[in-house]
């Protein structure tokens, strides 16, 4: 994988970071930072169906939506103990994921990030009128069961779920399996003349992809401990999903928890100045301004610089 | 019946007046328009804003929607398809992030609470006992109206020709000596007025809130998807399919399904049969 | 002794369009064999059925003995055949390596997770093919003309597939470039490689081959050893006519 010392170093700073916030920040932050952590894992699986793939998912709600209900459902209807609950929404997750492939395996581009939205869109009325005895209808579920109590401790079950997360996710992709998948978004019908499925290839990334949103879903709504339709499918989620990975750098990993973290602050820091709206005008402004000219992100900036400090620093 | 039929046709018109300036872009340019929705909600707040804030009169009003929406129109050209250069999921994604920076502009206006729009014309008849607003009449012939007139712009005019031809295949135009940038430009600036008229109908129909794009955004891809790429009679069939389904829906099964047939169409035509159910003609 | 590859009463239309007739041939395993004829003869076409990614009207190909039927490209290509395309398509934004790589990857994303790739074998390959250290990560983007030719061979070899069919491998090259990739061919029919190879330029093809077969919209006009085909009054005066 071609893992260096530098790579032990940067993982291990973010870690040792992340363990150290709780005594350098307010509690209000910490709650923000945990928001930071849920959007991560969010942008994290979106950019494992679309990052390489080139299959763009504007619909990725669908599945954290799946993930979260599935959990909130067994545990507050049918008393299942969270700890089982969680690994069968994750399944359920995988299982919906298998219906986003379905779609990719015919269409690309624009018309399957299309079917996307429409999936959405789809399941957001679905929910409220089918079985509303079980999903709380439009107004949705409270009293789910939470996992933590205070800040702190919702702060670290965060941390922890999106640092493995992640670091999984980025050695996956330093394998082989991630030249496939760049290989698969740059020219599919090559991949197959190479020899390789595509369909196999393809519904690897669905499904690592669900796995993490059904995973990071259902966490999340056991944080939350309410869970409203018109909050989850919603296309500003999608936008803040999306912009995320976008402003981070897609493709990389990294670069969604940059943009995730970058985002929750620039939305903090700009609470007391832009109370309302406002802020998503600017961010979103600034996602657009900075998607049209480095459309590769924080993440190729950062690298870009370090690089050219390693080489003067060889020199 | 009579009364599904009546509000079937009046909905279906308006839905295809939405639809035809998102059909324009995606078969002229090829190039699918996620912040068309903001034309709608821009010039029915542009609308609301002129007659009911300055007192303009209502039909300078509509006239200074559309106006807004041409100008939209060509900014976004200029500004963010043309230097991306092609590249459609770019376009997608950055069309998808200015719908919801628009949005929220919106919001930082006029504030985050719907607003009731007055009738553009007041007044209702009664058909078999159904009421029937002017204003959705007026909708329907206008939709109706401007279909036509563009089906002939783009068979008659030299302009509508050269959109024709972009359409067919862009290359082969511009070694005919048309200019794409051009014509696209023209298409971009018309899908924008057409779009903010829509709108104003639309959010008298409705209401006037920040969130107003989504719906006609799903509508116009369901019209433009299972119509096929390009086609004003597809657009026009396809309008009055979902038109027509969703009244049904409404009134027979549950008004909170009213979107499902919507989406349940797109998925399963594009799955399908994803070049429509009206084939690919080129405009 | 099975042939490499057979080729049994292959027919494909397109509406009334006849673009492969009735077409019949075999190549033995290790031969190499030209497929000459005019623009639009359907050598192309025929590429695409032994490949899968056009379904014949009719007829039957068989690989090393066992019927192709309806499988899709890719297990086509890991029962043995693979082919080059007259345009390249190269995996632009990925390096000179990290292409070749793809070629060699297993179809298990078990394997392609668990082990990591074999360099030696990717370096071997790519200096084999003629390029030099310099250009392994140079992104295929940057590479000319003639490097994306060998990095299309490269890539097809990669996959480890016996039966190779080259489309038009001289298209667009430098003298220079003719003869390396012209030596490089050379070293894989040395190698027991089983070559089917479709070109316009003839002087090219001559050293290449032990027998060639001339098509003429979709039907095949003559067979036999390269100077046999060329003098042959129905190909001269259907194919080197025109030139």
């Amino acid at each position: 994988m071609g893992l260096r010392w530098f790579h032990f170093a940067a993982w291990g700073l973010f870690a040792l970071g992340l363990a150290l916030l709780p005594e350098l920040v307010s509690k209000g932050t910490l709650r923000t930072l945990i928001f930071a952590n849920y959007l991560a894992i969010f942008a994290i699986s979106w950019d494992l169906l679309s990052g390489r793939t080139g299959y763009i998912s504007f619909g990725h709600p669908f599945l954290i939506g799946i993930g979260a209900y599935t959990s909130a459902i067994l545990t507050k209807r049918f008393g299942v103990e969270v700890e089982i609950a969680i690994p069968i929404a994750v399944i359920v997750t995988m299982i919906a994921g298998l219906i986003v492939l379905l779609p990719a395996l015919r269409i690309r581009g624009s018309y399957f990030a299309l079917v996307t939205l429409a999936f959405m869109e789809l399941m957001y009325q679905l929910v409220q009128v089918i079985r509303p005895d079980l999903t709380g209808g439009t107004r949705g579920m409270s009293g789910i069961q939470t996992l933590t109590r205070g800040a702190v401790n919702g702060f670290y079950l965060s941390s922890v779920l999106m640092f493995v997360i992640a670091v999984a996710a980025w050695l996956l992709l330093r394998t082989r399996i991630g030249t496939a998948l760049t290989a698969l978004g740059l020219n599919e019908s090559a991949v197959e003349g190479s020899g390789l499925s595509t369909t196999k290839l393809k519904m690897f990334a669905f499904m690592a992809s669900a796995f993490v949103a059904g995973l990071g879903g259902a966490f999340y709504v056991h944080y939350l401990g309410s869970i409203a339709p018109r909050a989850l499918f919603d296309i500003n989620f999608v936008f803040t999903i999306i912009v995320a990975v976008l402003i981070g750098g897609a493709s990389t990993i990294v670069g969604p928890i940059i943009g995730a973290f970058f985002l929750t602050f620039l939305l903090e820091y700009l609470r007391p100045f832009l109370p309302g709206a406002e802020r998503y005008f600017i961010y979103g402004g600034i996602a657009l301004l900075l998607y049209m000219y480095q459309p590769k992100g924080i993440y190729a900036m950062v690298m870009k610089a370090w690089h050219s400090l390693h080489e003067r620093a060889t020199k | 019946m009579l009364q599904i039929l009546i509000q079937g046709m009046l909905l279906s018109g308006l839905y295809a007046l939405i639809a035809v300036g998102f059909t324009l872009i995606f078969s002229v340019g090829r190039t699918l328009n996620l912040a068309y929705g903001a034309y709608l909600m821009l010039g029915g707040y542009l609308y609301f804003w002129a007659s009911q804030s300055l007192g303009v009169p209502k039909s300078l009003a509509v006239l200074m929607a559309m106006a807004f929406g041409v100008v939209l129109g060509i900014l976004k050209f200029r500004l963010i398809v043309k230097p991306l250069k092609g590249d459609h999921i770019a376009v997608e994604i950055s069309t998808l992030i200015l719908a919801v920076v628009l949005q929220a502009g919106v919001i930082l206006i006029f504030g985050d609470s719907s607003k009731i729009l007055l009738p553009i014309v007041g007044g209702v008849i009664y058909v078999a006992g159904a009421p029937v607003t002017y204003n959705m009449l007026i909708a329907t012939l206008a939709s109706w109206t401007i279909l036509l007139s563009l089906y002939l712009f783009i068979r008659r005019t030299d302009i509508g020709r050269a959109m024709q031809a972009v359409s067919m295949d862009t290359k082969g135009a511009a070694i005919c000596g048309i200019e794409p940038d051009r014509v696209n430009l023209i298409t971009w600036a018309l899908s924008g007025g057409l779009g903010a008229l829509g709108g104003v109908f639309f959010a008298s129909y409705t209401q006037l809130a920040p969130s107003m794009w989504v719906g006609p955004l799903i509508i116009s891809v369901a019209v433009v998807i299972v119509g096929g790429i390009g086609s004003i009679i597809g657009t026009l069939i396809v309008a009055h399919i979902v038109g027509f389904m969703e009244v049904i829906v409404v009134s027979v099964l549950a008004p909170e399904l009213r979107g499902v047939f919507t989406m349940g169409l797109i998925i399963l035509v594009l799955v399908l049969r994803p070049q429509g159910l009206f084939g690919r003609e080129e405009l | 002794m099975t042939h490499a590859l057979e080729i049994r009463n292959l027919v494909k239309t397109f509406g009334g369009l006849v673009a492969t007739d009735d077409l019949s041939f075999d190549i033995k395993t290790g031969q190499s064999v030209g497929l000459i004829g005019p623009n639009g003869a359907g050598k192309t076409t025929v590429f695409s059925q032994i490949m899968g990614e056009l379904r014949q009207t009719s007829g039957k190909i068989s690989l090393f003995g066992k019927t192709l039927g309806t499988r899709p490209t890719a297990e086509r290509i890991r029962r043995g055949v693979s082919r080059t395309y007259q345009i390249p398509r190269p995996f632009l934004e990925l390096s000179v390596l990290e292409n070749i790589r793809v070629g060699f990857m297993p179809n298990s994303i078990w394997s392609m997770i668990t082990k990591g790739p074999d360099k030696d074998r990717e370096i071997q390959l790519a200096l084999d093919v003629g390029f030099s250290q310099n250009d392994f990560e140079k992104p295929a983007s940057d590479l000319s003309m003639g490097d994306l030719r060998k990095l299309e061979l490269a890539r097809t070899i990669a996959t480890g597939a016996k039966v190779l069919l080259l489309d038009e491998v001289f298209a667009g090259l430098t003298t220079g470039e003719i003869s390396q990739i012209s030596g490089l061919i050379q070293d894989l029919r040395a190698k027991g490689f089983t070559m089917l190879m479709v070109s316009h330029d003839l002087p090219a093809l001559e050293p290449l081959v032990d027998h060639v077969i001339a098509i003429e919209r979709g039907r095949m006009i003559a067979t036999g050893t390269f100077n046999e085909v060329i003098n042959d009054e129905t190909v001269r005066a259907s194919y080197l006519g025109e030139v």
